[in-house]
């Protein structure tokens, strides 16, 4: 947290050319590809870290005012990318990696640290060891990283819930709209349905040559829809993750997704040949003609 | 001797029908003077009613002239054809085509509303057309209420509703039986004492004895007129 | 006549009419919902941030208000500066912190403003009076009810915690003076305020005289935004953000948002057209022979086409009016599921209903009805007649 909280607070500078002879002497900085494009800094740059801000360049490219106490020239050793963090993805924070103990001298921090990441051996249940620290723990407190996650995805939560939201909308939405125009285009053939009764052909015969041919319009359209959904699917993710700089995948075509999508187009799709066709050979033909 | 309203000469009619080509008029020539009443005859096929549909400006010659009333109409753009047809011409169908959702006054003002008729106007003359063919009491009825006879009289009305000066129409009792039929057919001969020039194609033969002059018609040409 | 042709013929067909104003009210509905979306935030948080009229904050270089633990030193000496300017017309320091307060064998916890009561742009008083006292203190109904207290009472407030130790920085008794409503508060957040010397002298040495956050009312008719300049070069330490750079950035965060407004928004209009257009085809084809008559006995292409597409815009209207209440309430239902965002101000709203956003959702739909409607009739007027009247015969 002291990190990302540093991030945004932290002033860059590029050194002038005469204080780069101490590179040799400098540590190494990693920043995020946002940072490195935002500042157009790349690896081999030296910078000056600081975490107090007011820190000014005067003309001899000297640096003056701020505390250089809490100051560092660094040298960028590698530009990262940022891992799939759905709470961070809007934020615009820039993110930099330094060595702990540098970066407790320069925050003033002194021999801090927010949070310790403890790895257990695979043999070792979890809870055990949480809880003998806990027993033993003086000024902080041993949690599973899943709670962790939890806690701090609630952001996601709520985005997760809108987009289940908007997605049962655009379910129901849709569905609407299938049955709009399947009934339309049926309906558009009742000079044909009522010609062929006119000539003798049953009720349940026109019926099932409807609900074939629905279904076989459904069906292509599933085809077409499945196709046409997943091309979109590369689209989006190709269009945010350059956006935000994240390889967090923000649209994911599964398979249970396709399934899902298809039954219900098709029980949409059919059901709404067969419920037009119904209604239309319940009619008397002469009817249908308009007379 | 006054010029005839409908001059016809050498025209020619080809559409395509699948494959093949169809030579529907092959070079008829045609004079309908003022105040006439002509039946075309002919059998099925004859092109009888392709020949109709040129002189209504419904379609067009594939070669040779067509004047209405003195007007080359054979090679007018749609736009003209439409504001002439509106004006000069009164069409009656074998099937009626009444507009089924409008009542019978309304199918009558139909044409005036198009031609810009004032609203009183509009009522006042269709009212009369319906009470001249006979179904003064019947303005409100829609279509479907009304008899075959009855629907071909309004059509007929809705005809003549911009005052046209030529009624054309197309076995206009086709789909009557022979009371109703009569009863077109001297609701045509009114018309023709009262001064409108008449055309008709058709297949009944009390129709075509009616009329004053009579042009038979086959494969295509005239035979006789 | 055109229109009551167009009426009549909509109503002729009842069931398939009713369908497709049905499917066109579900695509206005969401259209409706995406553009209130698009709109929304950032009306709602300009509202907000102007509710007070404070036009200007001042927040530690490079940060925006409390989005980070960081502190401005010198609050004397900036509200001193600032003072020197003639546009700036009020300041307010705001310092913020945590308290603890203890009930029973409880300890609740909330978070604490310290400002000046008589310049103070953070809450709104429902009852009671302000803070103006050493010993007193405010808090939100939230905060109330967990500590069980109502206006009057005298709680033990500690604050400045220090997790290592385990021990606060400072400790008062303070008396409830008043309820108030936070209006940067999100929902289920414990919420107070107290003067800011009163939370100063509760605090670590280290924590004195500095302040999270200013609030800066520039004098009327002045330009903010030479004002905001002003102090940037004035106070290189402090960055002043102005109404529209706070709604800038708070754009920039909830991009995402604008732009799925946009593709669905997108969507939906597209949906709509292509019902539209699917029902004045059908319509037509149907009515091909009809057609033709009305062309034959001298009605103009035109006039065709204008009563053709008065049914689509007929159908676009009406499917425009039922999706404007679909789409109201099932804005709410979206703005209530994204107003549970971890610390957003229970004030803001996603979903926004503007008048002038609901107009422009309708105009869309009714130009796409027109569009609509347009190619079909085009096309079956332009039918030849002759052609169109043999196939009639022949049907």
């Amino acid at each position: 947290m002291l990190l990302f909280a540093l991030a945004s607070s932290l002033l860059l500078q590029v050194t002038s050319p005469a204080a780069q002879s101490r590179a040799r002497e400098l540590r190494t900085i990693a920043i995020d590809e946002a940072f490195a494009a935002q500042a157009h800094l790349k690896v081999g740059d030296t910078v000056t870290v600081s975490s107090r801000p007011g820190a000014t360049r005067t003309a001899d490219g000297s640096e003056s005012g701020g505390d250089l106490l809490y100051s560092e020239a660094v040298i960028i050793g590698a530009i990262v990318r940022r891992g799939a963090d759905p709470s961070e993805v809007a934020r615009g924070d820039l993110l930099v990696r330094m060595h702990l103990d540098q970066l407790q001298r320069v925050s003033g921090y002194g021999d801090r640290v927010d949070r310790f990441a403890i790895a257990t051996a695979p043999s070792t249940p979890v809870s055990e060891i949480i809880d003998r620290i806990n027993h033993v723990a003086f000024g902080f407190k041993a949690y599973p990283s899943r709670e962790i996650a939890v806690e701090t995805s609630r952001t996601f939560q709520v985005v997760s819930r809108f987009h289940r939201a908007i997605g049962v909308i655009t379910i129901v939405a849709s569905s609407v709209f299938l049955l709009c125009i399947m009934v339309l285009k049926v309906e558009e053939r009742r000079r044909d349905i009522a010609a062929l009764r006119l000539m003798g052909i049953s009720r349940s015969s026109v019926v099932r040559s409807i609900v074939i041919e629905s279904a076989l319009v459904a069906v292509l359209g599933c085809v077409l829809g499945v196709a046409l959904g997943w091309a979109a699917s590369l689209l989006v993710n190709w269009h945010y993750q350059a956006l935000y700089r994240t390889p967090l995948e923000f649209s994911i075509v599964t398979p249970p997704i396709v399934a899902f999508a298809v039954a219900l187009s098709l029980i949409l799709g059919i059901g709404a040949g067969l419920l037009a066709s119904l209604r239309l050979v319940r009619t008397p033909p002469l009817q249908l003609f308009g007379r | 001797m006054s010029s005839p309203i409908v001059s016809i000469r050498d025209v020619r009619r080809d559409y395509a029908l699948g494959a093949e080509r169809v030579h529907a008029l092959q070079g008829v020539t045609l004079d309908v003077e003022r105040g006439d009443y002509v039946a075309i005859v002919g059998p099925s096929g004859c092109g009888k009613s392709t020949l109709l549909n040129l002189i209504g400006v419904i379609d067009h010659p594939t070669s040779g002239t067509v004047e209405i009333g003195g007007k080359r109409v054979d090679a007018m753009s749609d736009r003209e054809a439409t504001s002439f047809r509106l004006r000069n011409i009164g069409f009656v169908f074998q099937r009626f085509y009444l507009m089924p959702i409008l009542s019978a006054l309304e199918n009558v003002a139909l044409p005036m509303a198009e031609a810009k008729v004032g609203r009183q106007e509009r009522q006042e003359r269709s009212a009369k057309l319906l009470a001249y063919v006979g179904l003064g009491n019947r303005e409100r009825h829609r279509p479907s209420e009304l008899s075959g006879g009855e629907q071909q009289r309004v059509a007929i009305a809705r005809a003549l509703a911009n005052g046209p000066s030529l009624l054309l129409a197309d076995e206009p009792t086709g789909e009557l039986d022979a009371r109703t039929g009569a009863e077109i057919i001297s609701l045509f001969q009114r018309l023709n004492a009262d001064g409108t020039t008449i055309v008709v194609v058709t297949h009944d033969e009390d129709l075509a004895s009616a009329a004053r002059r009579k042009v038979h018609m086959r494969d295509g040409k005239v035979v006789d007129a | 006549m055109r229109a009551a042709l167009a009426q009549a013929s909509l109503i002729r067909h009842r069931s398939r009419t009713l369908l497709a104003v049905l499917g066109v009210a579900v695509a206005a509905a969401m259209l409706l919902d995406m553009v209130m979306l698009a709109t929304g935030m950032r009306e709602s948080f300009r509202e907000l941030l102007l509710s007070r009229g404070f036009e200007l904050r001042l927040a530690p270089r490079g940060t925006l208000p409390f989005d980070t633990d960081a502190t401005m030193p010198g609050v004397g000496a900036i509200t001193a500066i600032l003072r020197t300017n003639p546009d700036i017309r009020e300041i307010s320091p705001v310092m913020g912190g945590s308290i603890h307060v203890r009930v029973g064998n409880r300890d609740v916890s909330g978070s604490v403003l310290g400002i000046d009561p008589a310049v103070q742009g953070d809450y709104q008083l429902l009852s009671g009076r302000d803070p103006t006292t050493a010993d007193a203190i405010v808090v939100n109904d939230y905060l109330l009810g967990r500590l069980g207290a109502r206006a009057g009472d005298t709680i033990s407030v500690a604050t400045g915690y220090d997790p290592q130790t385990r021990t606060y920085s400072g400790q008062r008794r303070l008396v409830i003076t008043g309820r108030v409503k936070f209006i940067y508060g999100a929902t289920e957040q414990s919420s107070s305020a107290m003067r800011r010397e009163t939370l100063e002298s509760m605090s670590d040495v280290s924590k004195r005289d500095r302040a999270s956050l200013f609030m800066v009312k520039v004098r009327k008719g002045a330009d903010a935004e030479r004002v905001r300049d002003w102090i940037d070069a004035q106070l290189p330490n402090v960055t002043a953000i102005s109404i529209a750079t706070a709604i800038a950035q708070v754009d920039a965060r909830l991009s995402y948002f604008r732009q799925l407004s946009l593709i669905l928004g997108a969507v939906s209009l597209f949906v709509g057209f292509l019902l539209v257009t699917t029902l004045v085809t059908v319509s037509v084809n149907e009515r091909a022979g009809e057609i033709a008559v009305m062309r034959a006995i001298g009605v103009s292409k035109a006039h065709v086409i204008q009563q053709i597409v008065i049914e689509g815009v007929a159908i676009s209207l009406a499917g425009a009016v039922l999706g404007l209440g679909l789409g109201l309430v099932t804005a709410r239902y979206l703005n209530a599921i994204l107003s549970a965002f971890p610390g957003l101000p229970m004030a803001i709203d996603f979903f926004l209903f503007q008048p002038r956003a609901a107009w422009s959702a309708l105009g869309l739909l009714i130009a796409s009805g027109i569009g609509a409607g347009v190619y079909p009739a085009w096309r079956a007027a332009s039918l030849p007649i002759a052609e169109s009247l043999r196939r009639e015969a022949i049907a």
